[in-house]
């Protein structure tokens, strides 16, 4: 072997072993999030929000505000410690709580079977039933068979595109088939691209869009529902028990003294009786 | 839009400025570091660099910065928003400075160093009056380069939480539902920060040209 391809092969090597590590670390390092009991003791929780979810969590004038971060102020009341608040977009809370980054994401993520398996849901703090949401002057959609063949908008990785087989399921009924799904990295993205005629709907839950044809209503019309009633409620790591039930506490006290029917009226525009638990079908 | 939606953009302009000036603060002279040391030959210190090296360059900024910033407190290393995306920008564009600079060297005349090693220069005199003098100078068009790209690319920090001048004009568009306004103070904002960075390129090029010829 001549000096020069001794070199590259080493570097090889070592660029392999590298790499093999970086695979091992993968492999067997996990991370737990903390328990309630570490949480008391080092006098903190980390709290991740989203940043872009009206009416759930948006950011107005530089300021956290919306129906989680009001529920996330009561918590810091009731509560013995404090409250790291995080602010990220939707796309790195899910995985961050799973991961044990952050013990708790107070968002209004649709409970759904996949996010069980990593996550394990408080008491639902909302309606997420599916709708769509149509431009107001398209009058070629008056009910879900029109849906056919038109392209739609959704979040990636969101809950409603998982939940689009459902609808592609109730179009194929009535002899049609769903069109082309574009997947954007937040909603707000989604909805401009159907103001612009790029999709023909947009798929999310009722609640969301609700706030939006409220705020646009020259623009967007909402239709009917598209999927079987689902919830949106807060989430921690899988098997963090202790946590969960203290959430689960807190939120039947808010329940009870009247603060989650208030914030859901300020917010939603309603306020709706939910269960203490509910079993996600999809 | 109202007011204070366009000043959260602005402040959102200090983050990005913040964020770039610490990775091209640091990734400079660390890629210079790097790059002297390959440049030197040194036995075991060259192939790691050389391994570190194409390893950043293989990795996608998002990527690298996920693992660190998922992965970091893995190991009991806690680190913030702010922090990992320093970081991850760092090692990444550290990377690209150290080819640079690496490639000024490996184009620099052998002759201007056995001449300087003639008159009996050290090795470290020669470096500083001689070497990086005009490797600095050949290099900057491609340093300047990689400084604007990584002024550019801060916006996927946003996935931990960092709130640079678009993930401020994504809040706003999200709260009024009409995106198109703060995207175009945002551009704005980005517009005049690249032509200030050419701007001083431009000044430094043509001041070595003025001293030169003074000569």
């Amino acid at each position: 072997m001549t000096k020069l391809s001794k070199a590259v092969a080493s570097r090889r090597r070592a660029l392999a072993a590298a790499l093999l590590s970086l695979v091992a670390w993968a492999t067997f390092g996990c991370a737990h999030a903390a328990s309630l009991e570490e949480i008391k003791k080092r006098g903190y929780i980390v709290v991740a929000t989203e940043d872009d979810y009206r009416p759930f969590e948006f950011v107005k004038d530089g300021k956290p505000t919306g129906f989680d971060n009001e529920m996330v102020d009561a918590l810091q009341k009731y509560a013995p410690f404090q409250i790291r608040h995080e602010i990220l977009p939707f796309t790195g809370i899910l995985a961050g709580v799973a991961t044990g980054k952050y013990d708790i994401a107070i968002t209004g993520a649709t409970m759904t079977k996949d996010r069980l398996q990593s996550l394990d849901f408080a008491s639902p703090i909302a309606d997420a039933t599916d709708y769509y949401v149509k431009r107001k002057n398209d009058d070629s959609i008056k009910s879900i068979k029109d849906l056919s063949g038109k392209p739609v908008g959704v979040q990636a990785g969101s809950a409603q595109l998982a939940h689009l087989s459902q609808l592609q399921a109730q179009i194929e009924k009535s002899g049609g088939k769903i069109g082309k799904i574009v997947q954007y990295t937040s909603y707000p993205e989604a909805y401009q691209d159907l103001a612009l005629g790029r999709t023909d709907y947009v798929v999310n839950t009722i609640i969301n869009l609700t706030t939006l044809v409220n705020q646009k209503p020259d623009v967007f019309a909402l239709g009917q529902p598209v999927a079987a009633p689902s919830m949106a409620a807060w989430s921690v790591q899988k098997g963090n028990a202790d946590l969960l039930t203290y959430i689960n506490q807190f939120i039947a006290k808010q329940k009870a003294n009247g603060t989650v029917a208030e914030l859901q009226k300020k917010w939603f525009g309603q306020s709706f009786n939910l269960p203490v638990a509910f079993t996600p079908e999809y | 839009m109202s007011y204070s939606d366009v000043l959260s953009i602005f402040s959102g302009a200090l983050t990005t400025l913040l964020l770039s000036v610490a990775g091209i603060a640091l990734g400079l002279p660390i890629g210079l570091g790097m790059a002297l040391l390959r440049w030197g030959r040194l036995p075991a210190v060259g192939p790691f660099i050389a391994v570190y090296v194409s390893l950043l360059r293989a990795s996608p900024l998002v990527t690298l910065l996920l693992l660190l910033f998922y992965g970091l407190p893995d190991m009991g290393i806690e680190i913030g928003p702010i922090a990992a995306g320093v970081l991850a920008l760092t090692m990444n564009t550290s990377a690209f400075y150290c080819e640079i600079w690496r490639s000024a060297l490996l184009a620099f005349p052998r002759e201007q160093l056995e001449a300087a090693r003639a008159v009996g220069m050290r090795r470290g005199m020669c470096l500083r009056r001689i070497v990086l003098p005009q490797i600095a100078r050949t290099s900057l068009p491609a340093l300047v380069n990689e400084m604007s790209q990584l002024i550019k690319v801060t916006p996927v920090l946003a996935i931990v939480g960092v709130v640079d001048i678009t993930r401020a004009a994504v809040r706003v568009g999200a709260d009024t539902y009409d995106p198109l306004p703060p995207f175009c103070v945002a551009l704005a904002i980005y517009v005049p920060i690249i032509f200030a960075l050419v701007s001083v390129q431009r000044w430094v090029e043509r001041r070595k040209a003025r001293l030169e010829t003074s000569e």
